[in-house]
């Protein structure tokens, strides 16, 4: 599916869980990175492909679901799956809440995880993707200039030309030309796709 | 008037004679009389006996022998004899003096200067003295009212040796002097009797007084080893009657005496009744197992009294001699009422304290298994780890199993990771069960490094899950010390858990939990568990340690409580402080194990 094959990051502190969970990743074929703390993996630089994180709830220092915090915090988007030896109801729902894919009770067995791992890759592929997707439309919608951009925000709430000249205090050949060169720099083919473009990228009039 | 005078003189000669011979006899008398007077009650039967010989002497007879009776009974013998005879026969013998003991029993003076003066009815008497070659002798009875007190007499080998009344008269105002001095001497015995027995008494109601449950044993042991010896008796025991009133339990100086073997008297006993056997004769028909018992067990006279604790029999005392058959006095009886009283509430006692020893047996089991209630979560992770790493591999190896070219060496590596996975998760349950266990204290030698380790192991990932870290300040070259492991991990354990709740409210500053180990003076340990929680209220500082007294709104007010107990039946010490950078510190010393001190 990707070039790029998916990475699985592993934060345990236990040595020995640590071990196996990447003895067992890799026998399906998986990279498997190992972290013994929560600090540990945030030095390490941000992966630059389809990844996941398998991230322990209980461990000394920043536990799974303030190392969850603070990735959040600080926008870096993970998939994460969890797992715990002892899933508390109020642990779980705030781990699920913020966005994890699953929270997995040790001994975890490998098909729960490697099922888990699977969704949560492929979320991570999907998020990248329309990361990817959201990056390209801000692209276009920077190499517009001031006046394009407030010809865009009204061209894609249904306004005339004629209708949007008037507001702008400009001619309605001037708008013409302003929503043919939006329509070329956001690649769009119709106004339909114009409107979405504008929706994905949050384009809209500001408020008087 | 020559002739007069001669005729007189001849008449006064015996008269004289006598007359002198009264007078150095009668300064003999008073000087043995004045003698005796200061004649301490060791010294006694050597002085009666310097007295005899001076008596026999001045009269120019044989022998001469005071028997002092106790009870009816001849008690002791003094005499005195010419060098190369044989001691004055006891005449209080009924069997060979029949008739002449029974004289003297009536207060009657006996006296012949011959054999032949003793009446028909004497016929045994008369021929017990041929026998010992008595042929004139004077008995004069001791008695101040009631039974006779002993018999002083002379005698001489030789016929003629007249008695006249007023020499008798002379001889019973010495024997007043020897009934005296054996009074006396009885008062001084009595007297230093009594002080022992008071002696006796006491020393066993003070090593009874602090008697635990474990040194109960021994303690009874000793203490029936001492009556034993007091009473100059063969045998002694202990009985313990349960609540419904069977026996249960016995200790015993030299042989057991079961309840069982005795049943007339255990049944008795357990009546409340004074049991005081003499003659194995004495017992009545129904006692019939008793008596074999006796036989089996060559008891003779026997005597038991039931011990009562607030009107309730208890358990009984019971004394045997093996050898002669002695008569049991009422003083004896007296006696063995107190010891009772003694033993009795040594019984009373015991039972009370293992009533409360099972108690705290309870309640710290209890305390534990609450404080492993609150450990469920850390001792979840704990068992999930090794199992997660077991789990893992082995489902690891079973895809490389699966595949076409199997890496063994990586099997193997995996199998060997299992196993070592598989012993700590059962360390993790032999920890747990250790814990779990409810039963005696077992006293160890120990090292109290490795407790705090162990407990701070087991409350690792508790202390993770609650945000606090804690750390160890072991000392190194801490000594040994003695204990129960288990319970003594308790007491870490409480109080580690008392630290980590101070800490539960949401305060500033870091949650730091320190352990720390090291020496209290030379021959303690001290274990101190540090907080940085918010410490503890002036007022109750003073009552942290009591049962039941807490300052949590889920506390029991047991944890603490039982560190105290664990801690004390340990003979060490507990204590709180604030400290003076914020926080509490709980502490407990250790008594230095013996051998390392």
């Amino acid at each position: 599916m990707t070039a790029v094959a998916p990475v699985v990051l592993v934060v345990d502190d236990d040595p020995s869980v640590r071990k196996s969970l990447t003895r067992l990743l890799a026998s399906a074929d998986y990279t498997v990175e190992a972290f013994a703390s929560a600090q540990e993996f945030l030095a390490r630089e941000p992966h630059p492909g389809p990844c996941c994180l398998v991230l322990d709830v209980r461990m000394p220092g920043l536990t799974g679901i303030q190392l969850q915090e603070l990735l959040a915090a600080t926008g870096r988007r993970m998939s994460i799956v969890f797992v715990t030896g002892h899933a508390d109801v109020p642990t779980s729902v705030k781990a699920m809440k913020a966005g994890a894919v699953d929270l997995l009770t040790k001994p975890v067995d490998v098909e729960d995880l490697i099922a888990a791992i699977h969704r949560a890759v492929t979320r991570d592929e999907h998020d990248r993707a329309s990361e990817a997707r959201l990056a390209e439309v801000r692209r276009r919608v920077g190499m517009l200039t001031a006046r394009e951009v407030e010809v865009f925000a009204r061209v894609v709430t249904g306004m005339l030309n004629k209708q949007i000249g008037a507001v702008l205090g400009i001619g309605e050949k001037t708008v013409k030309v302003h929503r043919a060169r939006v329509m070329e720099k956001m690649r769009a083919g119709s106004v339909a796709e114009l409107v979405r473009l504008a929706d994905e990228a949050g384009v809209t009039v500001p408020k008087s | 008037m020559k002739l007069r005078d001669l005729a007189r003189r001849r008449a006064d000669r015996p008269t004289k004679l006598v007359l002198a011979s009264r007078l150095r006899f009668e300064t003999l008398l008073s000087a043995l009389s004045a003698g005796l007077i200061h004649v301490t009650a060791r010294d006694t039967d050597v002085a009666i006996e310097r007295a005899l010989e001076q008596v026999v002497t001045f009269l120019g007879v044989d022998r001469g022998g005071l028997d002092e009776h106790a009870e009816g009974r001849p008690r002791l013998r003094l005499s005195w004899a010419r060098p190369g005879l044989e001691e004055p026969p006891q005449v209080t013998a009924a069997d060979q003096f029949p008739w002449v003991s029974g004289r003297l029993r009536g207060g009657e003076v006996v006296r012949f200067s011959r054999l032949a003066e003793l009446p028909e009815a004497a016929a045994i008497d008369r021929a017990s003295f041929e026998r010992v070659g008595t042929c004139s002798k004077v008995l004069i009875p001791l008695r101040t009212g009631g039974p006779i007190l002993g018999v002083l007499s002379f005698g001489s080998l030789r016929a003629g040796y007249a008695w006249p009344d007023d020499l008798v008269e002379r001889l019973r105002l010495l024997s007043k002097a020897f009934a005296g001095v054996l009074d006396r001497r009885r008062m001084e015995l009595s007297l230093a009797e009594r002080l022992r027995f008071e002696k006796l008494l006491s020393s066993l109601a003070a090593a009874f007084s602090h008697l635990s449950a474990a040194d109960f044993d021994p303690s009874v042991q000793r203490g029936l080893r001492q009556v034993v010896d007091f009473l100059g008796v063969d045998r002694g025991s202990l009985i313990e009657f349960t609540r419904d009133g069977t026996a249960t339990r016995s200790w015993a100086v030299e042989e057991w005496v079961e309840a069982g073997e005795f049943p007339w008297m255990t049944a008795r006993l357990q009546r409340g009744e004074v049991i005081n056997v003499s003659q194995l004769e004495e017992l009545p028909d129904e006692a019939a197992v008793d008596r074999q018992s006796y036989l089996t067990h060559r008891v003779k006279p026997q005597v038991a009294v039931p011990l009562l604790v607030s009107g309730i029999v208890v358990g009984g005392l019971i004394f045997s001699t093996v050898g002669a058959e002695r008569a049991k006095s009422d003083e004896l009886i007296q006696q063995l009422h107190l010891l009772g009283e003694v033993f009795a509430n040594a019984l009373a006692r015991k039972q009370g304290e293992l009533e409360a020893v099972r108690l705290r047996q309870d309640l710290t089991h209890i305390g534990r298994v609450s404080a492993l209630g609150e450990l469920t979560a850390s001792l979840a992770h704990e068992l999930s780890q090794p199992l997660t790493a077991i789990l893992s591999n082995a489902q690891a190896a079973q895809r490389l199993v699966a595949g076409d070219v199997v890496d063994l060496e990586k099997v193997r590596e995996i199998l060997s990771d299992i196993v070592a996975d598989d012993k700590r998760a059962a360390a993790v349950i032999s920890g747990l069960r250790g814990l779990l266990k409810k039963g005696e204290p077992e006293f160890v030698p120990l090292d109290l490094n490795e407790i705090v380790g162990a407990v701070a192991w087991l409350m690792r990932s508790d202390t993770i899950m609650r945000n606090v870290s804690m750390s160890l300040e072991l000392s190194p070259d801490l000594p040994g010390a003695r204990g129960d492991r288990v319970q003594l991990q308790q007491v870490v354990l409480n109080l580690v858990l008392n630290g980590l709740e101070a800490m539960r409210e949401p305060h500033a500053g870091a949650r730091t939990l320190v352990i720390r180990t090291g020496r209290d003076g030379a021959a303690a340990l001290r274990v101190t568990v540090e907080d940085s929680g918010p410490g503890i209220a002036l007022k109750d500082l003073g009552h942290i340690f009591e049962p039941l007294y807490t300052t949590k709104s889920e506390g029991l007010g047991m944890g603490l409580a039982i560190v105290r107990t664990i801690v004390n039946a340990h003979g060490g010490a507990v204590g709180a402080e604030n400290n003076l950078r914020g926080g509490a510190s709980f502490r407990f010393t250790l008594p230095v194990a013996e051998k390392e001190r």
